[in-house]
């Protein structure tokens, strides 16, 4: 609490704030944490290493509130609006950050969340335990590495809606592409997914997303019906496995049907129409008097 | 019984002379006009030939027309699976190229041209295009007498004649050829109006005459295609469909259609028939063989009171049952049997019936060769005939060949019977054995002969009243508008009011 306040100082409006309503900042504090969860923690992380953005840990102390505040509001605008810092780090990172239309309150809390959980260097090391002590306070959920067969077939089945989620939320393939013999060929909606779980970094990136959808359209169509622990592990160990045996796959776009059963079609249309308008009139009645006026005028 | 009047029409074809003044008058009223050049509401073909659109008898090629169903019949071409089918493209429909690209001449050029070594020339212009145009065929192009193997070889009838037969019609001294004047039929069963995706055909109910609506036409064509004889045309400009209107503005003055008060051999009769309508599909219906007398019987006889009384409980007037009586259409149909509708077998029930062409009878020539117009042989029976029955009956009797002899014995009866009034060379057993076979006394001869021949302008054309006023009392109560129509006020006067 102490080490909060002491961050807290550095930041003038925040001190305004807090020093006006004490007991609010407080509240505020603990908001962070829930609100980082739902809207950060799919992608970026506090001292545990990247995943999909940067590891946010002590990212109060290199910017601003208001450079970041920018940055989580609409980080294109941001982007293109010439800031260098901002273009580097999207160079570097080549995902689009989602817009957040978060009321400044709520962005204020969730930079003073990220504050209090990067120490000054000096206590970096408590911090740490701190947040190991944090995460070691919910369930382990076993690694993709060790899913069984069984579970990537189950995977596999929730990834394709052949067994339904159990909060109803949608199956995954009516916006997804997976290649992968398991499933058919997905929706082009969204982005392919078949190599989402090395491009998420792993784990924690995949499932970070799955237990709380970041992108605006999942969220959506996500609100009210989560997808259980479970369900997110056989989801992840399906997408594990796809990644992992892409190479392996064959194309099952269906091209190759489409162009030469298109053909093969087109051809047979082609003969069914000539002989069912075998007999129709095809040149006027009088063709053959015009044929014959002009042989003469030759 | 459902009694209904249709006004019927006679062409006598022994009389047409071929000069195309009704076309001409109908053209002046109807269709001189931007996109209705091409049409011709009337026109007059020559027999043999290819008619006008070319071919428009060969319903394999227009697929217009009614065909046997059943109990019932179908269009040929149309309908709501065959319609959908052509819905982008019907290759049924006659194309610009089977009628002809209508052209007028560049007048201006003839008087307008400086002075040269040549006569100055109006070339032809397309009225589609206004651009100048090779003329390559006219809306009657067929040759008299049979000329070119392009038009009179090409007579769709001939497929029911043996090469031989046909050979017969092309020989020098036997060769024979008429003129066939045409105009919408105004048909019992019309194809035309069973066609009609927009419900824009219907036949009129007082005089049974056939008419596009143009504001509901919808420019589908079906009607182009369904009719067979190919008197509905598409009129580019407006987008909508014309036809045959049998000028019934004349009518419902009490005058004949242009097309029949302008004819120079007077060859045309108009009059009223009372007809059955709830046998019309029965008729349409019915065997190939039997379709003449089946729509013979569909007409009803004007005099016998029970079908007078069942007029009357339908709504027709007692003008109109007047007509019906004084019709010379009852008289040349039903009475005398000498007239027969052309092209039964389309089904539609035609309601314009032709006289048939007995000319040229009167000569032959011999083994030898040698030119013979004795009496002998011009009084001998009909089937030496030179005009071939078998042509005849594909025209007018559906291929009954009985029919067109039975019509051929009491034309050739009167002929008898008035070369025995005037030239008085007959003799008394033949005039009996010419008067019994064609089952004619000498009294029918002489009518026959006086409607055809001395017919005045009230006997051919026996008009029926169109009570305008009942047709108006269908649609408004006249006593709401009495006293408030007459002379009225642009500007208020000064004083009054």
């Amino acid at each position: 609490m102490n080490n909060k306040r002491k961050i807290k100082t550095n930041l003038k409006t925040a001190l305004l704030w807090s020093a006006l309503f004490f007991p609010t900042g407080l509240l505020m504090a603990q908001d962070g944490a829930a609100l980082f969860k739902t809207n950060c923690s799919a992608c970026h992380n506090i001292g545990k290493g990247r995943l999909v953005g940067p590891d946010l840990k002590g990212v109060t102390n290199k910017r601003t509130e208001e450079w970041l505040g920018k940055f989580i509001k609409a980080s294109q605008n941001f982007i293109n609006s010439g800031d260098a810092d901002a273009k580097a780090i999207f160079d570097e990172y080549k995902v689009v950050m989602p817009d957040f239309n978060l009321p400044d309150a709520d962005i204020k809390a969730i930079i003073a969340h990220i504050a209090s959980q990067s120490p000054a260097e000096a206590e970096q090391t408590a911090t740490v335990e701190v947040v190991e002590t944090a995460t070691s306070s919910e369930p382990a959920m076993p690694g993709s590495e060790v899913a069984s067969k069984e579970d990537i077939k189950k995977g596999s089945e929730l990834f394709s809606g052949k067994t339904s989620f159990v909060n109803g939320g949608p199956s995954c393939l009516s916006c997804h592409n997976v290649s992968n013999e398991q499933v058919p060929a997905g929706g082009l909606l969204a982005k392919d997914l078949t190599s989402v779980y090395s491009r998420l970094g792993g784990d924690a990136g995949l499932q970070g997303i799955l237990k709380s959808f970041p992108f605006p359209a999942m969220a959506h169509s996500y609100k009210n019906r989560p997808l259980t622990d479970e369900e997110v592990r056989l989801v992840s160990a399906f997408l594990y496995d796809a990644d992992k045996s892409n190479i392996y796959q064959v194309s099952n776009s269906g091209n190759g049907i489409f162009i030469y059963g298109g053909g093969i079609a087109l051809v047979v249309l082609l003969i069914l129409i000539a002989l069912l308008w075998y007999n129709r009139k095809k040149n006027n009645v009088k063709y053959d008097i015009y044929n014959r006026q002009i042989k003469s005028s030759n | 019984m459902d009694i209904r009047s249709q006004v019927s029409m006679v062409f006598h074809l022994d009389k047409c002379i071929g000069c195309h003044t009704c076309s001409i008058a109908c053209k002046n009223i109807w269709t001189d006009r931007k996109g209705a050049e091409y049409m011709w509401w009337n026109n007059v073909e020559t027999k043999p030939g290819t008619g006008y659109p070319t071919k428009w008898e060969d319903q394999e090629i227009y697929k217009g027309g009614w065909e046997k169903n059943g109990d019932s019949v179908s269009l040929k071409g149309a309908g709501k699976l065959k319609g959908l089918k052509n819905i982008f493209h019907n290759p049924n429909m006659p194309s610009l190229e089977d009628y002809y690209e209508p052209w007028a001449y560049r007048y201006t050029d003839l008087f307008e041209a400086p002075e040269g070594d040549d006569q100055p020339i109006g070339r032809a212009v397309s009225l589609i295009t206004g651009e100048p145009i090779e003329i390559q065929a006219g809306p009657n192009w067929d040759d008299d007498l049979s000329g070119t193997p392009d038009y009179a070889r090409q007579d769709v009838n001939f497929k029911h004649l043996s090469k031989a037969e046909q050979e017969s019609m092309f020989q020098l001294e036997r060769m024979t050829f008429h003129y066939l004047p045409r105009i919408c039929n105004h048909c019992l069963n019309p194809a035309c109006v069973g066609s009609c995706p927009s419900g824009a055909l219907y036949k009129r109910g007082e005089d049974g005459v056939v008419l596009i609506n143009q504001e509901r036409c919808r420019a589908w064509r079906m009607c182009v295609t369904a009719c067979p004889y190919k008197k509905s045309y598409y009129n580019w400009n407006t987008g909508k469909s014309e036809k045959c209107v049998l000028c019934y503005p004349r009518l419902e003055s009490g005058q004949a259609p242009a097309c029949m008060h302008s004819c120079v051999g007077r060859i045309r009769y108009l009059g009223v028939m009372l007809y059955d309508a709830d046998r019309i599909e029965a008729v349409a219906s019915c065997d190939e063989a039997e379709l003449i007398d089946r729509q013979m019987e569909i007409y009803l006889d004007p005099f016998d009171p029970a079908v007078i009384k069942a007029a009357k409980e339908n709504g027709i007037s007692d003008s109109t049952i007047v007509a019906a009586q004084n019709s010379p259409v009852y008289k040349f149909v039903k009475k005398w049997r000498i007239a027969l509708p052309l092209h039964p077998e389309f089904r539609t029930i035609p309601n314009l019936f032709y006289v048939l062409p007995l000319l040229p009878a009167m000569a032959s020539v011999s083994e030898d060769g040698v030119y013979d117009s004795l009496s002998e042989n011009l009084l001998s029976g009909v089937e030496k005939l030179r005009v071939p029955i078998r042509y005849l009956s594909s025209l007018f009797a559906a291929g009954n060949d009985n029919k067109i002899i039975e019509v051929f014995k009491r034309l050739h009866a009167v002929r008898v019977s008035r070369r025995d009034t005037t030239v008085k060379d007959v003799t008394e057993t033949q005039l009996n054995k010419v008067m019994s076979e064609a089952n004619m006394d000498i009294h029918e001869a002489n009518e026959i002969f006086r409607l055809t021949s001395l017919a005045t302008f009230e006997e051919r054309f026996v008009v029926p009243a169109a009570h305008r006023e009942e047709a108006i009392e269908m649609l408004e109560n006249t006593g709401d508008v009495k006293g408030n129509t007459g002379f009225g006020f642009k500007m208020k006067p000064e004083r009054g009011l």
